[in-house]
Parts: structure tokens; sequence; C-alpha cells
């Protein structure tokens, strides 16, 4: 049902490329409101609607081609100085993007796009007629002058363009033998340094196999999975795949040969000593190719984070707020399944600043704040952790407030809300259900927000944590692994049996002491500097038998939950390289990983074991002394 | 008859267009392409190694076309490499501008593997003997 048969590759290569161009000019037409009159800027934004021109008009996409013509014509007016923006004009622009942003999703279709809002092209000619009326109102009854007189869509009919060049070059016309033979023409060879989209091996993303089934892809989400499925990888890093695994195929080769030496009774020094070095070698080797690997996966952050500037501004507008959204840190790279997986976080958090967060100007003014606002958009690595933070100067969050709000809606009990310091209540914002403004507006303030926020982000074994001084400012920061592929993980043992869990949960290992175990409504409970914390036996976590008494606690700290986890003993911890469970998958269990010795681990997921054991988890301390007692 | 090794310079800033071109060029039966993404990379590709014929793009960020075609005829070792300009504008000032900076031959996007092959045509006709000896 495409209207692009035979084109798809193109049409996908146009779309990816195009809709990155498009994003830029989303950005440059928010710094252009800031200084109408930069001529770099006017030329960029002419440039990428005159390309995005360029290349909707081999589609055949001629409703694109006149759309962006016009709006191309518009700026080249505007970069010449024949005309100079207008707030009316930049409305216009951005409905212009608007619409060209919806093509591209008829295009992702497989369909050609209709037509734009016949008042969309209007306004545009009557901008470049420099005579705009945005009163919804076709223009005054006196003839509107016929905008620049171009052709909508150069194309079939004969260009008379030749004629003219030629007779400018001074070259007579003699077209009709002109064509050169076409037995000359070989076969062309396989082309030589042209790289296909390299598809993503589905193994490598651990989450992909666990996202909700696309069983039937209907419309625009067809579209986007076309997308979704490719990368753009930088042709130097192929390269490095290449030459990494050519070097391992060569210590193949040597291991091969050093095998049947062995094999035939060698097994003198040298060969020992040249066994010992080949195997160090391909060691190394494969973790070079597996970083290697990685890297193809790896996008600069800023792809994503070009789209929310406009956002903002949006939001900011229909707020009545004058926002600025700062972004830094745009080269950072991150795993493109984690790009994707973000996106609606992080518009959620800047959903949340821009409305929440930064107060109404008259109440800026008041405070002594200078009317205009910064919510800022930061991305850097830390370690092997990427950080993104969103931070406003707004008006912060009180933690006495927030509490008082949870008890209202029945979240948290008066108890409870008298124990939470600081820390802990700003997580309240993360309650399913809570929501501390009062009246709904269409932006925020539903409640369905903020759990999803963190729940999304732990799904991608990511954390987020709030900072905020009342008066100052709200910091949203998230935390992430560099990528999904390998999981650093903390090998525990129940009995003989190791078990994997992930390693960012981990706070702290200690050892697990009767006179340290206390009871607390009736289970087992341990204080760790001051923190009063549950004693979770990880045998009672999977439902097996406790064999053996729990020696050591792993201090665990999950998205709602802080307790210790009772273990026997430790295997040590590994870079776990996660294989998902494509159909199969029991609750609780992440994914497996493969140990050195070639055994097979779980990787547990523990918030799934807690939530299948519901709020009053627990065992007693009996539970655990008793078994302490029969052992001594 | 030209030679089917000819070595091409495709510049484009958009690469989807690059690979256009580039798919037009093979069912011509040439695949000796390098692309460059401005006119910057264009020349410095042009100085380190030989080629026999330049596409260009007409707006590039950078150095766009119309500069790289006047520097190419300014450049004694490149002047007489044809320059076939590739371009979504048609406009009469800009046919009279690539004309008068020596292009070798315009064409307006879109366009098919026909007209370029028309085109080329024209141009290999023109040249002197040299590219196919």
């Amino acid at each position: 049902m495409s209207d692009f048969a035979g084109m798809e590759d193109l049409l996908q290569d146009f779309l990816v490329e195009a809709s990155d161009l498009l994003s830029g000019v989303d950005n440059k037409l928010v710094e252009l409101e800031k200084s109408p009159s930069d001529r770099a800027l006017l030329n960029d934004i002419f440039r990428g609607f005159h390309t995005i021109k360029g290349g909707a008009g081999f589609l055949s996409a001629s409703e694109l081609v006149t759309l962006c013509h016009l709006t191309e014509n518009l700026f080249d007016k505007l970069r010449n100085g024949e005309l100079s923006i207008t707030r009316e004009a930049m409305d216009v622009i951005m409905d212009a993007t608007g619409s060209v942003r919806e093509m591209f999703s008829w295009l992702e279709r497989g369909q050609r796009p209709p037509a734009a809002d016949p008042m969309l092209i209007e306004h545009l000619k009557q901008a470049i007629a420099g005579d705009l009326h945005l009163d919804g109102t076709p223009a005054p009854a006196a003839p509107v002058a016929e905008p620049v007189p171009v052709p909508a869509v150069p194309g079939g009919d004969a260009p008379p363009w030749d004629a003219f060049f030629e007779a400018i070059t001074g070259a007579e016309s003699e077209t009709k033998e002109a064509a050169p033979s076409t037995e000359a023409v070989a076969p062309p060879p396989p082309p030589m340094t042209e790289v296909p989209p390299t598809e993503v091996p589905k193994s490598l993303g651990r989450r992909v196999g666990d996202k909700p089934g696309y069983s039937g892809p209907v419309g625009r989400r067809e579209g986007e999975k076309g997308r979704d499925n490719s990368i753009r990888v930088d042709t130097a890093r192929l390269d490095q795949v290449l030459n990494l695994s050519g070097e391992i195929g060569l210590t193949k080769n040597r291991l091969t040969s050093l095998r049947s030496d062995i094999l035939n009774g060698r097994s003198d020094s040298d060969t020992l000593h040249a066994l010992d070095a080949a195997v160090s070698q391909l060691d190394l080797l494969v973790s070079d190719l597996q970083n290697a690997v990685m890297k193809t996966r790896m996008q600069p952050i800023g792809r994503l984070f070009q789209k929310y500037p406009r956002i903002a501004r949006d939001l900011a507008r229909g707020l009545g707020k004058d926002v600025e959204l700062v972004l830094s840190g745009e080269e950072t790279e991150i795993d493109k399944t984690m790009i994707e997986d973000l996106s609606d976080p992080i518009i959620h958090l800047i959903r949340n600043a821009v409305d929440h967060g930064i107060e109404p100007p008259r109440e800026r003014l008041a405070f002594g704040k200078p009317e205009k606002s910064q919510v800022r958009l930061e991305a850097r690595q830390e370690g092997d952790h990427i950080v993104i933070i969103v931070s406003d100067d707004g008006r912060g969050m009180n933690a006495e407030r927030l509490r008082a709000k949870a008890v209202e809606r029945g979240l948290i009990s008066d108890e409870e809300a008298n124990t939470m310091d600081e820390r802990q209540s700003l997580n309240l914002v993360f309650l399913p259900g809570f929501s501390t403004c009062d009246k709904v507006s269409d932006v925020s303030g539903r409640g369905v927000g903020m759990d999803v926020v963190r729940t999304n982000i732990q799904k991608l074994n990511g954390s987020i944590e709030i900072r905020s001084t009342v008066g100052k400012g709200t910091s949203f920061i998230i935390s992430l692994p560099l990528t999904l592929a390998i999981l650093p993980v903390l090998l525990v043992r129940l009995g003989d049996q190791p078990f994997a869990v992930p390693l960012s949960l981990v706070r702290e290992i200690l050892p697990i002491e009767a006179a340290g175990l206390q009871e607390v409504g009736g289970r087992a409970t341990m204080v760790v500097r001051g923190e009063i914390l549950p004693v979770l036996p990880l045998s009672y976590l999977l439902g097996w038998p406790q064999e053996q008494i729990p020696e050591y606690g792993v201090l665990m700290q999950t998205a709602d939950a802080t307790f210790i986890l009772a273990i026997d003993s430790f295997a040590g911890r590994d870079d776990a390289v996660i294989k998902s469970l494509d159909d199969f998958r029991p609750k609780g269990v992440a994914g497996v990983t493969t140990l050195s010795n070639g055994q097979i681990v779980l990787i547990l997921d523990m918030k799934e074991l807690l939530s299948a054991l519901g709020e009053h988890r627990g065992v007693s301390r009996a539970v655990l002394v008793d078994s302490m007692a029969e052992a001594a | 008859m030209p030679d089917p090794k000819m070595k091409f310079l495709v510049v484009d800033d958009f690469s989807t267009m690059r690979r256009i071109v580039r798919n037009l060029l093979k069912e011509l039966g040439f695949v000796n392409v390098d692309e460059a993404e401005d006119g910057v990379v264009a020349l410095q590709k042009l100085n380190g190694a030989s080629f026999d014929f330049v596409v260009t793009d007409w707006n590039m960020p950078n150095m766009d076309g119309l500069t790289l075609l006047q520097t190419i005829r300014a450049t004694p070792a490149l002047k007489h490499l044809p320059v076939l300009m590739i371009t979504a504008e048609a406009k009469r000032e800009n046919i009279i501008a690539a004309a008068q900076s020596g292009a070798s031959g315009y064409i307006v996007k879109p366009f098919t593997a026909a007209t370029l092959n028309e085109k080329l045509g024209k141009i290999f006709e023109k040249m002197p003997n040299k590219a196919a000896a």
C-alpha cells in the first residue's frame, strides 16, 4: 500500500536526515526569536527548507515541495533584508514547520502527504508579499498580488533553463545524438564505500525483547518501527569493528594450530607460553570488540535534546511565561535504545519545570528574580554512568507541603509523614496518584506523570533523584548506565546456586549477626547508621527453603524500597552480557548470563520480586535467628 | 566515449541527496564516485586526489557550490574539471551566475537518470579527449 514502492530505502534515509534537519530548524527558529536579524541563522533556516524541498522533489512529494518552497521564499526575503520578521510571521513559520513535520509522518506511513492547510499556504503567501493578516479571514478584498512566480514543482515539462544556460555559455544546441552509448556501460560492481544502515542485532538490546509486542503494526507505528531499527554509524567505528574481528580471526588460527600441537603431545614450555599469550590476546581483543560494537550503538544525546527548545518555547508561551531552555552536553553519547526511551520522560520533566517549577512572571518579580527564567537540560558522563539533569530556577519544592499533600491524598499515613526526611519527602512526587497542582492544566498536573517517568527510567536500569531549594529551584537528576547490553552485576549465592543482582542497586555489603537483628512490627530489621531497614533473605524472595544461615547482607536500594538482602555468600562481581529470554520470562528474572566456567546464572529483577510479595513483606527475626542458633 | 572508470566527486550537504546522485550515476555505469559534504571538504579532496568530474549542489554550509565552482576555475590544477551544478534554484539570476562562473552544466532538482545522462553527454562532448584516453 506504499506510494513509495522501490524507494523505501531512499525514503527512510530522507526521513531520518530530514527529521534531524527539521529539528535543527526548529531550534534555530527559537534562537531567531531572540535575534531576529541574525543573517547566519536566517541563512541556515533557509537552507534547511531548501534541502528538504530538494529531497522531497525526488520522492515526488509535491505538497511538501510546495510548502517548503513557500517557506524558503519567505526566508529568502528575510535574509536579503527585503522583509523583517514580525511576531505574526514567526507564528506562520512555526505553523509551517509543524505542517512539514506532519507531512513527514505521512511519509513514514508510506503515503504522499496531502496539501497543507490552505490557510497556512495563504498566510505564507501573504507573508512573502509583506502583507500578512492573521485574523483568519483571507486578505482584504483587494486582489492579493500573486507571490513570487516560481513554478511549484519544476519537473514534468521541459525546463527552459537548458536553452537559457546554453545561450549564456555560448554552446549551440545539438541535443539529439548526444546520448552516450550504452554498450560501454558495464554492469555496476557492488558499491565500494557505501555503508548501509546497520541493523541493530536484536539480542543486544535487552529491552527490545520485552517491549509490548508490536503484533499488529498499523499506520504510523509501522513507519516508526522501520526507523527505530536502523542506526547511523560513523564509518570509522565500523572499520574498527571489522579490524578487530579480523584480528580475532588471526588469533583463532593461532589457537587452532596450538591445539593440534598440544593434541599431538607437545606440551613444552614454549608451546604453553604461546598458548598463554594467544589466550591473553584473545581476551584483550574480545573486550575491545565488545567496546567497539557498543560504540556503534552510541549516539550523541543532542539528537534527542534538539527537539526540546521548541517544545519548551511553545509551552511557556501558552502559559504566559518567559522561559529559556539552555542545553549543554549535547555531544554526550548514549545507547540508541535509551535515547528513544528517554524522550518522553524528559519531555515530562521539562513540562513540569515550565508549568509547575517556574513561577508566573509577576511572582518572580515580587521575589526579586529576573522575569526571564531558565530551564537547563544537561548531560554528561560520570564514570560508567550518564547523568542527565533537568533543572529550573523556579520556586522549588516544599517538603512540608508535599508531605501534607500526600497525607491528604491518603498515599501515606501521618506517622509515615512524620518520620520522613527531606529526600524521602521530595520522592513523594513519584508516587502514583500524586499531584500537587490543584487545578488540572492540560499541560501537566494529572498526577499520572512522575511515577511513569520514574518507572521508565528504572526500566533502563537508571535512577532519578530530586534536589530542591525553596525559592531557588529544583533539579531532577537522572542517572543511567552507559549501555543496556552489559550490566555490572554482583554475584551472590544461595547455597551453591549463584544469582546475579544489578550492581547499580547495591549500596553496601555488611555481615549479618544475630545481635544486630531487631524485630519491628513482626519483621526482622537491622539498623544501619540510624536507618531501620528490613532484612529480606533471598530464599524468602525466591520462595526457596532456607538451608543455611545467611551470613551477609547486601544493602539494596531500589526506587521504592531500601532493604537488606540476606544471602549465604558471594561469588564476586561481573560484567554480565545479558541474554534476554525471548518467549519465556519467569517473574523476577530479568535475563540470564553465562559465567566464565560456563554456568548459567539468572539475573534477578528485584523490583518484580519485591512487588510479588506485596506491601507487608518480611520475615520474623526468629526465622533468621533460629537458623543461626541451629547452626551454632 | 566516456570512460566508465571516470572518477566523480559528488558534493552535497544532504547525504540522502548524495546517495540519490550516486545511485543515478551508478545506473549510468559510473561507479567510481567519492562524496564531500560541502565546498571546503570538496576542495580538500580535489587537491588530494585526481578526479575527472565534479557534481555539486548549490546551497551548502561552509562553502557553497558557486564559490566551489569559482575556486575550481581559479585553481590552475583544477580549472579543466567539468563541473555540473545541481540545484533546486530555478531562478534566472542563479543560472546566469552559474554560467558566468564557468559551470559546465546546470540541472534542476528533481531529475531522472535520463536527464542526468543527457546533461553528462553534452558535457562529455565538449571535453577534450583527454578523459577518454
